[in-house]
């Protein structure tokens, strides 16, 4: 995944800004930890949100330390537990399939792909054998959307569909019934969302390039941009995605997370929608880099 | 039995006004506009339940009769109503919208796969089906073609409606933005406010809300 889901930063106090961040430095050494610290490059806010949707109830307590990005000073992080190993098997596994498709893509360079894959590839077989249930998950859905792609499909809902179980797929963990159907609504319009706003922001790029985005398959585009009514069309689309998270959202108590998941689901989408839209949202290229913007934003 | 309080997330020293902003709060949450068609609407009905029965409970405590609540317990959850249809096709329609109610959405598709007049009926269950799996972008079109169709037809025009405008959805108190196109202002506060009154006649649960 990509980095665009970040809760609105003005809706959280101090503490849920400390806690968010210990969250996301403890899914970065939960990532070092089992798969080894080239593993952490593939970190991102997407996951980080992901572990705060699968908690246990019980929450340990936060720990400071120094780390490789942070020498000095430290970071508050928390201790790996349950959520943030998911987390980190599911960022392993989807990292490598997205690697293994974009070598099979034709179209670009191929080497920094496979400088990746040779790095990635033993932390993908470690993950592969936690969770074989979510590999089969994401092997498939990437081979619908590969053929998808292929075909140039003309619709949004297909190709976003598969993104969309995929992540859904990852609530296939949780044994709690209620919970479960929760997070599987949850995460699947999460899911959706994260593919057309990842699409509408590779939109210039694929238009110059020619590759495939479902955006350019489904709506009429002039000078490279979406016409008035396109763009009113996508907004609809990602709106309702949303708002049916939140309205999941709200049949589960998620505890010490729900003031997060809130600002999230109730802002932090629709800001980052925006700027993607308007072409201001930028995500970054390196962890350390990551790191400085979470400071900034939170 | 669970303490109506906690259900409703207040100290059991909450005035009578405290009482009543809790509870419409937490109706407004559960209201079955926002889950309409939603594949959790059976939890939210659960929870609006709950929060009815601790209402009632701490109505009946403290001696003071009706209040909202009555207005909330009869609302639908996108359950469909059945409907006399006229001609060859009626029943197959009807067969549809229990498989929809049911949530049976693969069958619901298949039943309609075999009817071969795609009128507005046809194409208003095509967009529902689309709606309860997440496919926005496909339900909208479907539903426009069914208002084109049969333009005078209420329902349709409300399930259009429902996606286009997202219809009186909730929000958590001091949380104003409506959509990704308009990020604060009031031009969205107007486009909601536009839906909430249309939204008048078919809910009248919801009046004492917006009032």
């Amino acid at each position: 995944m990509f980095g665009y889901v970040r809760p609105a930063p003005a809706r959280l106090s101090e503490e849920d800004k400390r806690r968010f961040g210990a969250a996301y430095c403890g899914l970065c050494r939960t990532l070092g930890e089992r798969y080894g610290t080239a593993a952490r490059f593939i970190l991102n806010y997407d996951f980080a949100f992901l572990s705060i949707l699968l908690w246990p109830e019980e929450t340990p307590e936060i720990r400071r330390r120094g780390c490789i990005a942070h020498p000095l000073g430290g970071r508050d992080y928390f201790p790996g537990n349950q959520a943030l190993e998911l987390a980190a098997d599911c960022s392993v596994i989807l990292a490598w399939w997205q690697l293994q498709d974009a070598l099979e893509d034709p179209g670009k360079g191929k080497t920094k792909y496979r400088a990746a894959a040779g790095v990635l590839n033993g932390a993908y077989r470690r993950a592969r054998d936690c969770r074989p249930g979510f590999d089969r998950a994401a092997r498939e859905q990437l081979k619908r959307l590969g053929e998808l792609e292929a075909a140039r499909c003309p619709t949004l809902d297909e190709p976003a569909d598969t993104f969309a179980r995929l992540l859904s797929g990852v609530a296939g963990e949780i044994k709690e019934p209620v919970r479960r159907r929760v997070l599987e609504q949850l995460l699947y319009h999460l899911g959706r969302w994260i593919y057309l706003i990842d699409a509408a922001d590779d939109l210039k790029e694929d238009f110059a390039s020619g590759s495939y985005n479902p955006l350019l398959g489904r709506f009429s585009l002039e000078k490279g941009e979406l016409t008035g009514e396109a763009r009113e069309s996508l907004i609809i689309s990602l709106d309702n995605s949303i708002r049916l998270c939140a309205a999941a959202y709200e049949l589960w108590d998620f505890g010490l997370w729900s003031p997060v998941i809130r600002a999230t689901v109730y802002e932090g989408l629709f800001l980052v929608g925006k700027a993607v839209l308007e072409g201001t949202f930028h995500a970054g290229s390196t962890e350390a880099s990551r790191c400085r913007r979470n400071k900034e934003l939170l | 039995m669970t303490d109506p309080y906690e259900v409703l997330n207040i100290p059991s020293s909450a005035t009578d006004e405290e009482v009543k902003k809790a509870y419409r709060d937490l109706a407004r949450k559960y209201h079955p506009d926002n889950y309409h068609d939603n594949p959790l609407a059976d939890l939210a009905q659960e929870k609006m339940k709950e929060i009815n029965a601790a209402y009632d409970t701490i109505q009946k405590q403290r001696g003071s009769r009706g209040g909202p609540g009555q207005g909330y317990a009869r609302q639908s959850y996108g359950g469909y109503q059945y409907q006399s249809w006229a001609g060859a096709e009626s029943s197959a329609f009807e067969q549809v919208r229990v498989a929809v109610n049911r949530n049976d959405l693969a069958m619901a598709e298949q039943l309609l796969a075999q009817i071969e007049d795609h009128n507005g009926e046809w194409n208003f269950l095509k967009g529902t089906i689309c709606y309860r799996r997440g496919w926005v972008d496909e339900a909208r079109r479907y539903y426009q073609t069914a208002c084109q169709m049969d333009p005078g037809n209420l329902e349709y025009r409300q399930a259009l409606n429902f996606v286009e405008n997202g219809g009186a959805s909730y929000r958590p108190e001091g949380y104003n933005v409506f959509s990704t196109g308009c990020t604060g202002g009031n031009l969205c506060l107007g486009t909601a406010c536009t839906y909430f009154m249309c939204n008048l006649c078919g809910y009248c649960g919801m009046r004492f809300i917006c009032c």
